[in-house]
């Protein structure tokens, strides 16, 4: 729309069309601005998935990856150590397809537990290892956790695991810190 | 304060800000699934999702740091890294008001724990330095190129 100057002001149409291409320019900038903005984070974003295809299809798919993992499980046949989110670990645990494990430290599981984990310590593997097996059948879907996201005892007492035969186990990462937040079943936790 | 002296103040910040989100990222490149791990610990995201931030995130920090240093398209890379570090003081308010007790993981995986107050601390400083270089006006070096 054409501005109309009013009479008698003959600076008014100057300041006015003045104003607009300003408006125009500021508007074209802020575009431009921002599109570079998204074509830096685009192309993050694609190296960082081309990057980490396997891991982000391992993550999908809930297949750990073999060199994550490392060769102990290469060397297990047909053995798999999985990450499990909540929902499948309380699934299985709740249709009691699955024994809970718990890598933790003696100390830390008398403090509270997954209801129903055996305590199976990293630390004291090699003590314990005759009791377990007596208890637990080698082909038995195992679900490990320890102290949550960032706790890597849990892969660790899986690796020992499958070195020891056991073949289909379940690293439930959110472990214990996520299984209380949540409000499901435990043991052991002072009131 | 001269033209020259600001100009010497704003290309030491564009610099040392590069150099810190470049470092940032190149670590948590490097061990994407401990990073998933933090990125998890902040409990905002489902499953999945932690391992797609975490993939991608450190590239486009350590592509901003790059950017910065460089100082090609400074304008644009100072303005992503305000958003950025807004998001990342809100995450870590969201883990105070949530009584959530989780290191950071803003910088090397596992360790020893940074305090959510102490980052929230160090990103207002990073937020106010790439609000300052964004907004910085007057000399095509150092402000929209």
């Amino acid at each position: 729309m054409t501005p109309n100057p009013s009479p008698g002001s003959g600076t008014a149409r100057p300041a006015c069309v003045l104003g607009r291409k300003d408006s125009y320019i500021m508007k074209k900038h802020h575009k431009k601005l921002l599109l570079e903005m998204v074509v830096i984070v685009l192309i993050g974003v694609a190296a960082g998935i081309a990057f980490n295809f396997r891991l982000l299809r391992d993550a999908a798919t809930g297949t750990f990856s073999r060199t994550e993992a490392g060769p102990v499980i290469a060397a297990a046949d047909g053995a798999s150590m999985n990450p499990a989110p909540l929902a499948q670990a309380r699934e299985l645990l709740e249709r009691n397809e699955a024994i809970i494990i718990d890598a933790r430290e003696g100390s830390a599981f008398s403090e509270g537990h997954i209801k129903g984990a055996l305590s199976l310590p990293i630390g004291e593997f090699e003590s314990r290892l005759k009791s377990f097996r007596a208890t637990t059948p080698v082909h038995s879907q195992l679900v490990i956790y320890c102290s949550g996201y960032g706790c890597r005892d849990s892969y660790m007492l899986g690796e020992k695991l499958i070195a020891h035969g056991y073949g289909r186990i379940l690293i439930y990462e959110g472990g214990y810190p996520e299984w209380k937040d949540a409000g499901l079943p435990i043991e052991g936790a002072a009131p | 304060m001269t033209p020259e002296t600001r100009r010497y103040i704003l290309t030491a910040l564009r610099i040392g800000l590069g150099l810190v989100f470049l470092y940032a990222g190149v670590l948590k490149i490097s061990d994407p699934k401990a990073f998933a791990s933090s990125v998890a610990a902040y409990k905002v995201l489902p499953y999945f999702f932690n391992y797609l931030v975490a993939s991608t995130i450190p590239w486009i920090e350590a592509l901003c740091g790059l950017l910065l240093i460089t100082g090609y398209r400074i304008k644009a890379t100072s303005g992503l890294i305000a958003a950025m570090n807004a998001m990342f003081i809100i995450l870590l308010a969201s883990t105070i008001i949530r009584g959530l007790d989780i290191d950071c993981g803003c910088f090397r995986q596992g360790g020893d724990k940074t305090s959510a107050w102490t980052a929230i601390g160090r990103d207002v400083i990073f937020l106010c330095v790439a609000l300052t270089i964004f907004s910085a006006r007057g000399d095509r070096r150092f402000s929209t190129r």
